[in-house]
């Protein structure tokens, strides 16, 4: 070998390894996920394995904020983060978690309930790894993740995912999404814990309504919406007409028998709570966007949505003004106020009452439009 | 010449059939499926309680009527499936359309089979003589290829419909009602479902 080769060898070796620790430190980066602030009734933050050990010392286990009131009453708890990559979900938590003042029961909330896949995101899909939101206490960062297991965690896929217990096929990827999962099994692959792990916690502390929150892209129908278990339908029927009295419009689903995994049809099946999902709109999910920015992530504004809703293509209206964050959280939490509201009504033993936790008016409908797309969320965030 | 004199008068004679054929449509109805807009709102009580409500298209409007029923003091028997046979004593059988495919597949019943439930029941009630109302109150939402089929075999047969406006922009509804003389009222939302049945009832 020439003394030229060994130069360029050398070179290449050090570009190389220059490129390897700058990855590294960006992938490690990654598992080191931001956690809301205590909020004035947070009394404890658990860790999910504290209801299932077979999570403890995985990637799998996550924390549980546990907001307490001063008098007894019923027990419910909020998912956010099933799926990482729908931030209103998570960022509805934190808001919750940060502002709650808990008068009556105890409010679990689980900011990310597949905690792995808040570590990794979706780079084929272009798709942002953080943003930044002022709030009160300054700037803090958020995560962007992925709507399933981290791979690291858990790998490989099948090819074709057998759900527990029911036996239902569907594609092989779908095996790290956790609203695939549910309930969960003792022994299973690390998501199919975490599931077991939300149930056991229901279970355990006798949750008696349960919310898990979503995005979902614009052209899917079931969008501005809420899914019901069956034995929750009451309480939802009561709760969605109050948010349509309210402005926020919302149709309602009773969740299918025949399509497992989801919390809304297996939490309701193997645990005693009303199960509960909302559906709101983000163009950041959908495969008619454009790029994946931080407008179209928090502002929820994308051009080629408002070309497709001249087409009759979507299912919500979409105009220049997009679906902002403030929007998606707003009608997330006003979910919860009105479903809780409708349990209280059914269950005035068991009420859980609470207050100081931003609704639809004071997020979004009261907000200055110049301040809608992150900046106003981050206001009421610690 | 003559060949261009021909062919102009070809043309013409064309044209004056092209002409004719757009004149005859838009004087047709069924290119106004709104009729002249004219629907008619309800003008005095009919209904007799007891009530029984079901669904459409097993959609969960049904169980959202159901409950803002209840909020304003309506007893009412609710059941998604009902045929004839849960007719039992009522006068007023209610019917909520809108189609959904969880709500289907969450009662284990498909398109056909609701739609075949749902012409038992009519004609179960018709034939009772209990007083048929038809309502339709998710609105756009609730309209597609799935929710139509549900519509008009419903709608026909009613002897009121109460409509969320949003959902019937294309005049769908207020088409068949006005067609059929059949008294509508178009609201501006579910939550006027409080208001407005409970002055359909005696």
């Amino acid at each position: 070998m020439t003394k030229k080769n060994y130069i360029s060898a050398a070179i290449c070796l050090a570009v190389s390894v220059a490129i390897m620790i700058s990855t590294s430190i960006n992938f490690l980066a990654a598992r080191e996920v931001p956690m809301p602030k205590e909020g004035p009734s947070v009394v404890e933050v658990k860790m999910l394995s504290d209801w299932f050990d077979g999570l403890k010392d995985t990637n799998g286990d996550t924390p549980v904020y546990v907001l307490k009131g001063e008098k007894e009453g019923g027990s419910a708890l909020v998912l956010g983060g099933t799926h990482a990559n729908e931030p209103s979900g998570y960022m509805s938590a934190f808001t919750f978690i940060e502002t709650a003042v808990v008068e009556a029961g105890t409010i679990y909330v689980i900011p990310y309930t597949n905690h792995s896949a808040m570590t990794h995101n979706d780079p084929g899909e272009g798709n942002l790894q953080y943003f930044t939101l002022q709030t009160k206490s300054g700037e803090r960062t958020f995560r962007f993740g992925s709507r399933a297991t981290n791979p690291i965690d858990q790998w490989p896929d099948p090819d074709v995912y057998v759900h527990y217990p029911s036996n239902q096929q569907l594609s092989g990827s779908e095996t790290r999404n956790i609203n695939r999962g549910y309930p969960g099994r003792a022994d299973g692959n690390l998501t199919e814990r975490m599931a077991y792990g939300v149930a056991e916690l229901i279970r355990a502390e006798n949750v008696g309504i349960t919310f898990d929150l979503h995005e979902a892209s614009p052209e899917y129908p079931v969008i501005h919406a809420t899914v019901a278990h069956q034995d929750a339908m009451d309480i939802a029927s009561e709760g969605c007409i109050n948010l349509l009295l309210s402005g926020i419009e919302m149709s309602l689903e009773v969740s299918p028998t025949n399509f497992h995994g989801l919390t809304h049809r297996e939490l309701g099946d193997y645990t005693d709570t009303m199960a509960i999902l909302m559906e709101t709109a983000n163009a950041s999910q959908g495969r008619l966007r454009g790029a994946t920015t931080r407008e179209q992530v928090l502002g929820g504004i994308d051009r080629f949505y408002v070309i497709n809703e001249g087409l009759d293509m979507l299912y919500v209206p979409y105009d220049e003004t997009g679906h902002p964050i403030e929007e998606r959280c707003g009608r997330h939490l006003q979910g919860v106020y009105e479903y809780i509201a409708a349990y209280n009504n059914a269950n005035p033993d068991d009420a859980i009452l609470y207050s100081g936790v931003p609704g639809y008016a004071e997020l979004f409908l009261n907000a200055d439009p110049a301040a809608l797309g992150g900046a106003h969320l981050g206001s009421f965030l610690m | 010449m003559i060949k261009k004199i021909s062919a102009l008068l070809l043309a013409g004679a064309m044209m004056l059939s092209l002409v004719a054929c757009g004149s005859q449509g838009s004087g047709s109805a069924s290119s106004d499926p709104a009729g002249s807009g004219a629907v008619a709102g309800l003008t005095e009580a009919f209904a007799e309680a007891p009530i029984l409500v079901t669904s459409g298209g097993q959609s969960a409007d049904y169980q959202m009527v159901g409950t803002l029923m209840g909020k304003v003091g309506m007893d009412y028997e609710i059941k998604n499936l009902a045929t004839s046979a849960d007719l039992g004593s009522a006068k007023t059988l209610i019917i909520v359309v809108g189609g959904s495919s969880k709500g289907l597949g969450a009662a284990g019943i498909d398109a056909d089979g609701e739609l075949a439930r749902l012409e038992e029941l009519i004609n179960g009630a018709k034939s009772a003589g209990l007083s048929i109302i038809a309502m339709h109150t998710g609105g756009e939402a609730r309209r597609g290829e799935l929710s139509d089929k549900f519509i008009t075999p419903i709608f026909v047969k009613a002897d009121y419909a109460i409509v969320v406006s949003s959902g019937d922009e294309d005049g769908l509804m207020a088409g068949i009602c006005s067609g059929a003389g059949i008294p509508m009222d178009s609201i501006g939302s579910i939550s006027n479902v409080a208001t407005v049945l409970p002055a359909a009832f005696k």
